[in-house]
């Protein structure tokens, strides 16, 4: 006896409508299933059916103005080896580069790691410091939201009843990085981690930490404090202990507070002074 | 009602109906195939012992629905006889002694050619030692591993 049913419709009308049939919690959308399929096998889900997006027409990658699309359902492995990723979005390389291995890459997709909301993503804070949106597909028509407001806590998004992701856009290539702190380097949760991306458009700096509890969460005020450009050390300083002392932090089974407030700061700095954005100037 | 699926599996078409929707490939391999040198270590993707190749791609099977890679082709240590470019990557290990218990090398030995084939035996040994990060081995220590992918990057073709 199979635990679950698997439904693999052809047809994104076919997914929308299997979906709203099947009535919210009973259903589990299935995208490279690296993390839904734990969840089942440790018993934290019990879904009567799984929803296949295989067979929908989602693995695309498409480049507009040198700012991507990114189809949900495209195995992390390809967008990782497109040569014009490292090149406009050095940053969403690096968090995309962290998920898991190779191995897992090649099955794991930006939709499921959105869809599964996990705290400890290493897509979603990278996602915040670069402003993408998702792109949803349901029965009252297609949708944009910014991924700040999509992912609330873990499992929880702004998925509607019917609801798929149908895509990720991030607006403009952005000089960025994202640095972490895990015990193994490899398939591994981040404890910290930290996304930083230079705007060019509005000359402005994005900071987002993740790795912890409830869900990675940007830093406003942090990004500011670090001005128009490349911020000079005082300014640097001053912003990293700024993100220490402000950022919402809980401590859990990976990693205590302090040992996070520390590492935020640190990896900020880090991160901050490896993005090339031309000359240093002073904050702002 | 689920339709049947197949797959190739080291050359080999497979039958597999009235398979549950929820095998896993990792035990398809092993228990309705008879393939038993893909190894089962930790079945959370932590450890790469389950590794094989789908469609040339290394894939965790312990973390794969077979149903959701049905029409794949297959390629598992099992092949390392008829395959020579896994027979090569095997020959590597051994050379290297890069194995103690034998329990991780399978998937090791999966992991590297499926790197080989994405990347080609020009890419630098960092970045194929990078992409071998997901395989776990508690015997050997890592040096004698890191010889063998030099050897198998190296060695005749």
């Amino acid at each position: 006896m199979s635990r679950f049913e698997l439904l693999t419709p052809r047809s994104v009308d076919d997914a929308i409508a299997a979906l709203r049939a099947a009535h919210g919690t009973d259903v589990a959308v299935l995208a490279g299933g690296t993390d839904l399929l734990l969840d089942i096998d440790d018993g934290r889900a019990a879904p009567s059916r799984l929803l296949s997006l295989r067979r929908l027409p989602w693995r695309t990658l498409d480049w507009v103005d040198g700012a991507p699309t990114v189809g949900s359902t495209l195995p992390l492995r390809s967008l990782e080896d497109d040569p014009e990723l490292p090149r406009r979005l050095p940053g969403l390389w690096q968090a995309v580069h962290a998920v898991g291995s190779v191995a897992l890459r090649h099955r794991a997709t930006l939709g499921g790691n959105l869809g599964r909301a996990a705290p400890a993503s290493d897509l979603v804070p990278m996602l915040l410091a670069l402003d993408a949106t998702v792109d949803l597909v349901g029965p009252d028509g297609d949708r944009r939201v910014a991924v700040d407001e999509f992912v609330r806590a873990s499992r929880r998004t702004g998925l509607g009843p019917g609801e798929l992701i149908r895509s990720v856009r991030i607006p403009e290539a952005r000089p960025s990085a994202y640095l972490w702190q895990r015990v193994r380097p490899a398939n591994d949760i981040s404890q910290i981690a930290v996304a930083v991306a230079f705007s060019p458009s509005r000359r402005g700096w994005s900071v987002a930490v993740g790795g912890m509890p409830p869900r990675p969460v940007l830093l406003r005020d942090v990004a500011d404090g670090l001005g128009a450009g490349r911020p000079d050390d005082g300014a640097l300083r001053a912003a990293s202990e700024r993100a220490s002392r402000e950022v919402e932090i809980a401590a859990d089974q990976r990693a205590s507070e302090e040992y996070r407030r520390r590492l935020v700061g640190t990896l900020l700095g880090r991160a901050v002074r490896s993005v090339a954005v031309g000359p240093e100037v002073a904050a702002a | 009602m689920s339709e049947p699926a197949g797959l190739r599996v080291n050359g080999r078409s497979a039958e597999l109906e009235g398979m549950p929707d929820d095998e896993r490939l990792l035990d398809t391999l092993r228990w309705r195939l008879g393939l038993k040198g893909t190894k089962e270590g930790c079945r959370t993707g932590d450890c790469g012992a389950c590794t094989v190749l789908v469609n040339g791609a290394s894939t965790l099977s312990c973390l794969t629905l077979t149903r959701e890679v049905e029409g794949a082709d297959v390629t598992t240590i099992d092949d390392v006889s008829t395959d020579p470019e896994l027979a090569r990557v095997r020959d590597s290990f051994a050379t290297a002694g890069a194995l103690q218990c034998g329990y991780c090398t399978p998937g090791f030995v999966l992991a590297l050619a499926g790197l080989l084939k994405e990347r080609g035996r020009a890419a630098p040994v960092e970045e194929l030692l990078d992409g071998l990060q997901g395989n776990l081995c508690r015997c050997t220590g890592y040096a004698a591993i890191a010889r063998a992918v030099a050897l198998a990057r190296e060695g005749p073709p």
